[in-house]
């Protein structure tokens, strides 16, 4: 028969519909008039195919109990691989985020290791690192002294005439317009302007020779800077400023953001 | 019936024997065919007779028409029992590589 290759339940439905049209036949000649019956051979024939039929069905029937059994576990196998699947893709994902930590660590490990290098090229001292560091934070330009209230004029960055005073303002005077002034009168400025010795200068003694930007401690107490051309050294004033300046520096800055700090309190 | 192969690693259901769905079409066409035969002589038995018969002829479509549902809504036999049983192979031997290939990632040594 060639029915094999098609699913069971084509079969059984191609069965039912078989023994549907066998017992048509077999009512239809039961019920014909005599002329028009068939021989009793052909209804013989008939009955015994109409019994086959249903031999038939409950065979496929059988089977179709046995595919049931079958399905059952497959469903249960599938529920299975599903949950092996679901598994894989959460190894899967936690791989990747591991990977990708690594590759993170990894690059900033070579990164560190690359300063280290570098840092082990020029090795400076600590305790010059210290003094430097000193130095900057001691005129109060880095942050605001801890008995700072509202209405102190000092500053917590280095105001106008810091800036003026530095390497930067010296050499750029003559384009502006402004003089070059005289470093003595600019000390005696500052000897005069200052009400309080220097409590910030703490630091004693000279800089060790490496230093390249030629800064040397004065006796009194002050930094000074020491000119390349102008010959001498200014002295920068690292203890707190009087009023006297402060106004000069609000008038005759034009930058907003010398104006905004005298806004800010 | 065939034996399901009890692997290791995959759960094994306890196999309940599922009964087969009973579908009895004979014993309608057998009705039918004796009231036929029966042929009664006097006239009001016969009307009643025939009266029974195409009864009992809707019956037999009736019975026809659900068992044609009942097969319909069985489960399982989308295939021949053949390709029911590769399906299932191939099943089971996806289950074994997947199960294989996440204890082989979890014990690797790195």
């Amino acid at each position: 028969m060639s029915s094999y290759h098609l699913s069971t339940r084509e079969r059984l439905l191609a069965i039912v519909n078989d023994i549907e049209i066998v017992a048509k036949e077999l009512i239809e000649n039961t019920i014909a008039p005599k002329a028009q019956k068939m021989s009793s051979a052909d209804h013989a024939q008939l009955v015994e195919l109409l019994v086959l039929k249903d031999k038939e069905l409950k065979s496929t029937l059988q089977l179709a109990a046995e595919q049931a059994g079958i399905e059952k576990n497959m469903d249960a196998l599938r529920e299975q691989v599903r949950k092996q699947d679901e598994e894989i893709n959460q190894l899967q994902k936690q791989l990747k985020e591991a990977e990708q930590i690594l590759a993170t660590s990894i690059f900033q490990a070579r990164q560190k290791l690359a300063s280290i290098a570098k840092a082990n090229k020029r090795p400076v001292s600590s305790e010059e690192l210290i003094k430097f560091a000193h130095r900057i934070s001691a005129s109060h330009a880095i942050c605001a002294p801890l008995t700072w209230q509202q209405g102190d004029l000092r500053r917590p960055y280095p105001t106008d005439i810091e800036m003026r005073l530095g390497l930067l303002g010296k050499s750029d005077l003559n384009i502006n317009g402004h003089n070059l002034q005289h470093p003595s009168s600019l000390n005696e400025m500052h000897r005069n302007a200052s009400a309080v010795t220097g409590t910030a200068g703490g630091a004693g003694g000279e800089i060790p020779a490496s230093a390249p930007n030629q800064f040397a401690w004065h006796p009194s107490g002050e930094l000074h800077m020491s000119m390349g051309s102008g010959g001498g050294s200014v002295s920068l004033d690292t203890r707190a400023h009087k009023d006297a300046s402060q106004d000069d520096v609000e008038v005759m800055s034009t930058e907003s953001s010398s104006s905004s700090s005298s806004d800010s309190q | 019936m065939e034996v399901v192969e009890t692997k290791p690693q995959i759960t094994n259901i306890p196999e309940t024997k599922i009964q087969p769905v009973e579908i009895e079409i004979l014993p309608v066409v057998y009705d039918i065919i004796r009231s036929v035969e029966k042929d009664p002589i006097d006239n009001t038995a016969k009307q009643k007779e025939s009266a029974e018969c195409s009864q009992k002829v809707l019956e037999l479509q009736r019975t026809l028409e659900a068992s044609r549902n009942t097969i319909r809504k069985l489960q399982g036999i989308e295939h021949s029992k053949e390709e029911q049983l590769r399906r299932l192979e191939s099943l089971r031997k996806q289950l074994a590589l997947k199960q294989q290939l996440i204890k082989k990632y979890k014990n690797v040594q790195f």
